[in-house]
């Protein structure tokens, strides 16, 4: 007994360095063999990476929008440990929402640069807050009185909400995919770099998500309000004895949560150029991938997420297959948890830790 | 001791009721109105037929077509064969979460419907092939006459090339055939798009298919067509329905056409849209799946215009004008009684098969008469003696498999918004 503990010691050791080294850089090996192993075929068949470098553009693009959803994600599990589910369908109704609002805005395909600016810009804002508000509508109404229950209680609320808006939706617009005005021409090549063609489509998703998770990264890092949420993350009892108002801290939360997944909403609208009572639930387990993989309830680690998600799904798409994208996907999420439980660049948590 | 009595009582409860489910498993669906020629036939005079079609979703247009096509041909028999009224009951087989195409739980449910219906004499269904695969075996146990008016999968009668292992046996677990269709096979099909292919210059094909029993099946026939007429091959690849977008996988594509083999209703307008954008050269051709106004008109969510005059559809029904050439009067009198019926010139494609369904299911019940309640006796009738069957689709006949033998594909371009007949195709399967 006791020889086998002895023996068993440095074996456990052993496996424990190489689970150590493989958590520091075998990931980055593994996250970057898509990309490489591409790359080569590449050079070899084509003698340039244009090819990779349009995949690489088209899954920045995708990602960006996953990356906004993630946010929420992120936020909500960060403060309250909570998996909103409802989050992906709340992106959902801010994409239709955002869509409804072409036509009172009198957006067309044909509508004046300046007006398309103008108007675009008011439907971001409204799409914003109707998310937003929906979000702290469901905090309150669904979550809220949760709060001292048992986890599984608000999860499956959660679970409950998510089904209960995709229904509005499809009350809403049907439940087939409806496509919609293609406004910005999301398609049209915009400029072609070293031969990686980048469009319209591409620009507006990097251009609106960037300034976003910069504001959203600078209010939680530097604001008054910012810092309570950081502290209701860290100790919820703490913070209230700090004269923190945690309920309301928390709709804060959801609030921004919100907003994210409106921004998103209506980037997707332009982008896609369809909207679908379905798209919510699709892109939402897209979103929580990217935030767990990142690194639940770290905002820079949503965002990776969400770009690494939408590179693997560029690159699989185009090469090995729409069909196979999201078993590639979930494969790469398995064997990061695997080595690294906590994610990319995630922190333990309370509950971890 | 009291609880372990009632223990014992329960598990014995439990026995006797999985054994009277299992039998009545049986019972269900096998024994029920009609028989199997044991003589007793459908008691009373009013015999039924059901009608399962896509209500919901991007189908819904073509559905309506079909249905109002059905109620035509029972209106000019005035509801009535021989001394037998006919009811029609139209169920729909798509529900509000899964629109467009047939679901599966729903259509068993209409399936089992028509069986638990004493008085079920035919069964018009499914719309897509997917439901018929759910709706076939059900009824071929309780022996009711199958017509579909638009089912192309092959292996739902033959294991011809394009089918699956263990087709089409699987189908039919009474071992009889009760199933016909009145459209061409997708072997034909893909022979049509692959014919058109040839004949506009394409030298390359690359297919996407929606993975569903039709767009695989049929993709795997265009594969082997445009093989035949020498057609490179690019690639055949799926696409998920509840993918964003098809952008990248759109950019793979170098060949100078491609076939979406796939219905609107899983996304293909966004998978027209992408490969469009992906690729402004590429050539585009549709299969039937998609020849509807909500794939074709963008005021009704389908393709813009420009994508819309660079894609062909190829549909197994033919123009007005074309049939006019033919001398076909029945095909004339269908598209005035139609216009005259419900206001509508230029009917969608498939109205004037569900015109025929209905109108050679009556066919078949007139010609046997006094047996037209006797189940047996109606699909041996529509599967044995459908022979040169002059009808508003052309003179055909129904094999043994319960396939049509009419070949001629019509090819529609997109004008307006509609699919519009343009020329036939005169494909053969190789």
């Amino acid at each position: 007994m006791e020889a086998a503990s002895v023996t068993g010691a440095p074996s456990r050791r052993r496996s424990e360095a190489v689970r150590e080294f493989i958590s520091r850089y075998g990931l980055i090996a593994i996250l970057l063999i898509l990309p490489v192993v591409y790359g080569i075929q590449d050079l070899s068949d084509d003698g340039n990476l244009n090819r990779l470098g349009n995949n690489l553009v088209e899954g920045l693009s995708n990602g960006a929008i996953l990356a906004l959803i993630a946010l929420g994600y992120t936020l909500v599990y960060g403060i309250i440990e909570l998996i909103n589910f409802a989050h992906g369908e709340v992106f959902m109704l801010g994409s239709l929402a955002a869509a409804a609002l072409y036509t009172p805005f009198g957006l067309t395909p044909d509508t004046s640069t300046g007006g398309l600016v103008l108007g675009l810009t008011a439907i971001l804002i409204l799409a914003m807050l109707t998310s937003a508000s929906l979000n702290v509508m469901i905090e309150r109404v669904a979550y809220r009185p949760l709060r001292a229950a048992p986890k599984l209680a608000p999860l499956i609320t959660a679970v409950g909400m998510s089904f209960v808006l995709q229904n509005v939706g499809i009350l809403w617009i049907g439940a087939s995919q409806v496509a919609i005005p293609d406004l910005l021409g999301s398609q049209k090549h915009l400029i072609e770099i070293w031969g990686v063609t980048v469009t319209r489509g591409h620009v507006l998703a990097i251009a609106v998500t960037i300034p976003l998770v910069f504001l959203l990264t600078s209010f939680v890092a530097r604001s008054r309000l910012g810092k309570a949420m950081r502290a209701t993350a860290q100790d919820p009892e703490a913070a209230r004895l700090m004269g923190i108002n945690v309920d309301t801290t928390i709709s804060l939360t959801f609030l921004l949560g919100g907003l994210m997944a409106g921004a998103a909403g209506l980037i997707s609208a332009l982008y896609q150029t369809s909207i679908w009572y379905f798209q919510g639930f699709s892109a939402g387990l897209y979103a929580f991938t990217a935030a767990v993989m990142g690194g639940i309830g770290n905002i820079r680690g949503a965002v990776l997420g969400g770009f690494i998600i939408g590179i693997i799904q560029g690159i699989s798409d185009n090469r090995i297959g729409n069909d196979w994208t999201p078993a590639i996907v979930f494969v790469y999420l398995v064997i990061i948890m695997v080595f690294r439980p906590q994610g990319l660049i995630g922190e333990e948590t309370r509950e971890a830790g | 001791m009291r609880v372990r009595w009632l223990a014992v009582l329960s598990c014995l409860f439990a026995a006797f009721a999985l054994a009277m489910a299992a039998c009545g498993d049986d019972d269900d669906e096998s024994v029920s109105g009609g028989g199997d020629g044991g003589g007793g036939g459908i008691s009373g005079d009013t015999l039924t037929i059901y009608s399962s079609l896509p209500l919901q979703g991007t189908s819904k247009g073509q559905s309506e077509a079909v249905i109002n096509g059905e109620k035509l041909a029972l209106k000019e028999v005035g509801g009535k064969v021989g001394k037998y009224t006919i009811k029609y009951v139209s169920l729909d087989d798509s529900t509000a979460q899964n629109p467009g195409t047939a679901d599966e739980g729903q259509t068993a449910q209409n399936a089992r419907k028509a069986v638990q219906d004493e008085t079920t004499i035919f069964y018009l269904g499914e719309f897509n092939s997917g439901g018929t695969k759910v709706s076939l075996p059900i009824l071929n146990k309780a022996n009711i006459p199958q017509i579909s008016p638009s089912n192309t999968y092959v292996g739902l009668t033959t294991d011809a090339p394009g089918s699956e292992p263990g087709e089409p046996d699987k189908y039919y677990p009474a071992q009889k055939r009760t199933y016909a269709r009145i459209v061409p096979t997708d072997t034909i099909q893909g022979a049509a798009l692959a014919t058109i292919m040839k004949e506009d210059g394409c030298k390359s094909v690359h297919i996407f298919n929606d993975k569903t029993t039709y767009g695989a099946g049929l993709a795997k026939n265009v594969e082997t067509a445009a093989k035949d007429v020498g057609l490179t091959v690019e690639g055949n690849d799926g696409t998920d329905k509840n993918a964003p977008n098809y952008r990248s996988l759109a950019s793979k594509i170098n060949a100078d056409c491609f076939v979406g083999s796939g219905v609107t209703g899983e996304n293909y307008v966004q998978v027209f849209k992408d490969v469009a954008a992906a690729n402004p050269t590429v050539k585009l051709y549709g299969p039937d799946g998609v020849a509807e106004e909500a794939f074709t008109n963008p005021a009704k969510g389908g393709i813009p215009a420009d994508v819309g005059a660079r894609t062909k559809i190829t549909v197994a029904t033919l123009g007005l004008e074309e049939f006019k050439k033919r001398n076909n009067a029945q095909a004339e009198k269908f598209f005035t009684d139609y216009e005259k019926e419900y206001g509508v010139a230029q009917p969608d494609p498939y109205a004037i098969y569900g015109y025929e369904t209905m109108a050679l299911a009556l066919a078949t019940l007139e010609a046997v008469g006094d047996k037209a309640n006797d189940r047996k006796a109606v699909y041996t009738q529509l599967l044995t003696n459908t022979k040169d069957r002059e009808s508003a689709l052309g003179v055909y006949s129904i094999d043994e498999n319960g396939d049509t033998t009419l070949t001629d594909y019509g090819l529609y371009t997109i004008k307006d918004g509609l699919p519009t007949f343009t020329k036939v195709i005169k494909a053969q399967a190789g």
